[in-house]
């Protein structure tokens, strides 16, 4: 993958933290202190034990939750700002379709909001149904599609309306190993075809290493960025998972990981280890 | 179209046996009809005054229908807008557990004196009144029980809470307003009924259940009884085919599961 980044910033986070329960015996520091700088087009994951801050980090991104101290700014934006303009696009580790709509409405659901119309709509989803490879299954309900095709029609869904930036929290977590290979290189192709930002989270260091530019290791309790990698595998393809570099870089992450592991047992919470 | 049938055949058969057990019982021991009547005796009083009973429980069941309807508006209107006020899930349980506990139908005699007792509308306000409470409920439960992530997503679209109400949580609450609507069918036509042993008019299945035990006639009794269970039946079947037209079976079942 040939990646020039343009200089501009998708997502500047300085000093961030943020506490559950403050002040009671139940308090959690989920965020300490957390900095990150992420390039307009540049794909990074998030990867750390359970518990690490992973999801309250994309969550305060996406203006989902709020944070206690510190700066968040989207595209130069306050993340509220940046969600109510509709600039990123949000995929769970859950499809969370509607059960009621079919295929074609779930995916025009953001376009629905943005209050387009009809017609514009419906060439949009099919457009997107193409990229997810799903053409045929418009008039389906969702029930009727795999996990892995309702998870493309989630990700087809978070590209609606175009947001330059994509959130996604484990996108392929409940799939298997087979069909979530696969998925990682539609999610490579598709990001080589739109150049939209990502910020990644996931378990697996593979998954981690296989998409990114660069893997923000994250630790727990509290909940803060402990090491940051740069993979630099260039274009992905068949042998890249077999290749030398690629063990090289999953090592870095392991070891990243293993430094800050003070329980000794929580390596057992990651999957898909080589 | 016999594969389709065949599940049919156990009950039937169940009932045969029951209904035959029963008959034999009562012919065998001698059972006189204010214990128990036998199923033939009943049966007869029931051919014999088929068009009374057919009157009598197309009353109860016109004060069954029209306080289902205004009670299921008037639940509906209440779940939408308690809704805004309750969003967790845990109040939810506890208040359907004190509504349940209070005997409504305790209100006709005070309903019977506030309104006209010779009308119908004492026992179509009761039946409404019972009604609401499963409506109330269930819809509640189905407007407020939604995927978080869903929740979540809308935020994440800018979606107002009326958007929110529109797009996610009615479409979310329509297979828990039929299970209410489940309870509540066969629920107002035992309202409707039981009302009409506080006075008023005397064409209900309720007041010919009471005049035919205090005359005695214990087989027209049972007779009634058993029109009334037909009248919940079919109540109860109506909801079922509009559920079905309304949502597909296969979306029933997953949502379900
Ligand atoms: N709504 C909440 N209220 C209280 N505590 C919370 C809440 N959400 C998260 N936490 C706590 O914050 C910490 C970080 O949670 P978070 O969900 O961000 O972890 P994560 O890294 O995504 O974990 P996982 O890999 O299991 O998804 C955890 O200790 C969690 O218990
Ligand atoms: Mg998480």
């Amino acid at each position: 993958m040939t990646t020039t980044f343009d200089t501009g910033s998708a997502l500047a986070i300085s000093n961030v933290s943020k506490v559950f329960n403050k002040g009671n015996e139940n308090e959690v520091i989920a965020l300490s202190d957390v900095n990150l700088n992420v390039h307009t087009g540049e794909f990074i994951s998030l990867i750390g034990p359970s518990g690490c801050g992973k999801s309250t980090l994309l969550r305060v991104i996406g203006d989902l939750t709020g944070f206690d101290s510190g700066s968040v700014q989207v595209s130069g934006k306050s993340p509220e700002d940046a969600r109510k303009e509709r600039l990123y696009g949000i995929a769970f580790q859950q499809a969370a379709l509607f059960d009621w709509r079919t295929v074609s409405k779930n995916i025009e659901l953001p376009l629905e909001l943005a209050g387009w119309d009809k017609s514009q709509r419906e060439v949009r989803s099919a457009e997107l149904l193409e990229m997810v490879q799903l053409s045929e299954f418009g008039n389906h309900r969702p029930w009727e599609l795999s996990g892995g095709m309702q998870q493309r029609v989630a990700i087809a869904r978070s590209l609606a309306v175009d947001p330059p930036l994509l959130l996604m929290d484990e996108p392929f977590g409940a799939l298997d190993e087979m069909t979530r290979e696969r998925m990682q290189n539609e999610l490579l192709r598709i990001r080589l075809d739109t150049g939209k930002t990502i910020v990644f989270v996931t378990h697996s260091i593979p998954e981690a290493v296989y998409l990114s530019d660069r893997v923000v290791v994250m630790s727990p309790r509290p909940g803060r960025i402990t090491a940051e990698i740069n993979v630099d595998l260039g274009e992905r393809t068949e042998t890249t998972r077999e290749s030398d570099h690629f063990f090289h870089c999953v090592t870095s992450v392991r070891e990243a990981l293993r430094l800050h592991d003070t329980s000794g047992t929580s390596t057992s919470s990651f999957r898909g280890e080589v | 179209m016999n594969s389709k049938l065949s599940y049919l055949w156990p009950p039937i058969l169940i009932a045969a046996l029951f209904l035959g057990a029963w008959q034999l019982l009562v012919v065998v021991q001698d059972l006189k009809p204010f214990l128990l009547p036998a199923p033939s005796l009943i049966a007869s009083e029931f051919s014999n005054g088929a068009t009374l009973m057919w009157g009598a429980a197309f009353y109860t069941g016109t004060t069954a229908f029209l306080g289902l309807l205004f009670g299921t508006i008037a639940g509906l209107f209440m779940a939408l807008l308690a809704q805004r006020f309750i969003t967790v899930n845990k109040l939810v349980t506890p208040l359907a557990a004190g509504l349940a506990t209070v005997p409504i139908i305790a209100l006709t005699p005070i309903l019977n004196n506030m309104f006209n007792i010779t009308s119908r509308t004492p026992r179509v306000l009761v039946t409404a009144i019972i009604v609401l409470f499963p409506i109330f409920v269930n819809v509640m439960r189905g407007l407020i029980q939604v995927n978080p992530l869903q929740v979540e997503l809308m935020r994440s679209l800018n979606a107002a809470p009326r958007t929110t109400l529109r797009i996610l949580r009615i479409p979310n609450a329509i297979p828990f307003f039929f299970t209410g609507l489940k309870i509540a069918a066969p629920l107002a036509v035992i309202a409707a009924l039981v009302a009409e042993y506080f006075g008023g008019p005397q064409e209900g299945l309720g007041s010919r259940i009471a005049s035919a035990a205090a005359n005695t006639a214990y087989g027209r009794a049972w007779a009634y009884v058993l029109a009334a269970i037909i009248t919940g039946l079919i109540f109860y079947l109506a909801i079922i085919a509009i559920e079905r037209l309304v949502t597909p079976r296969s979306a029933q079942l997953h949502v379900k599961a």
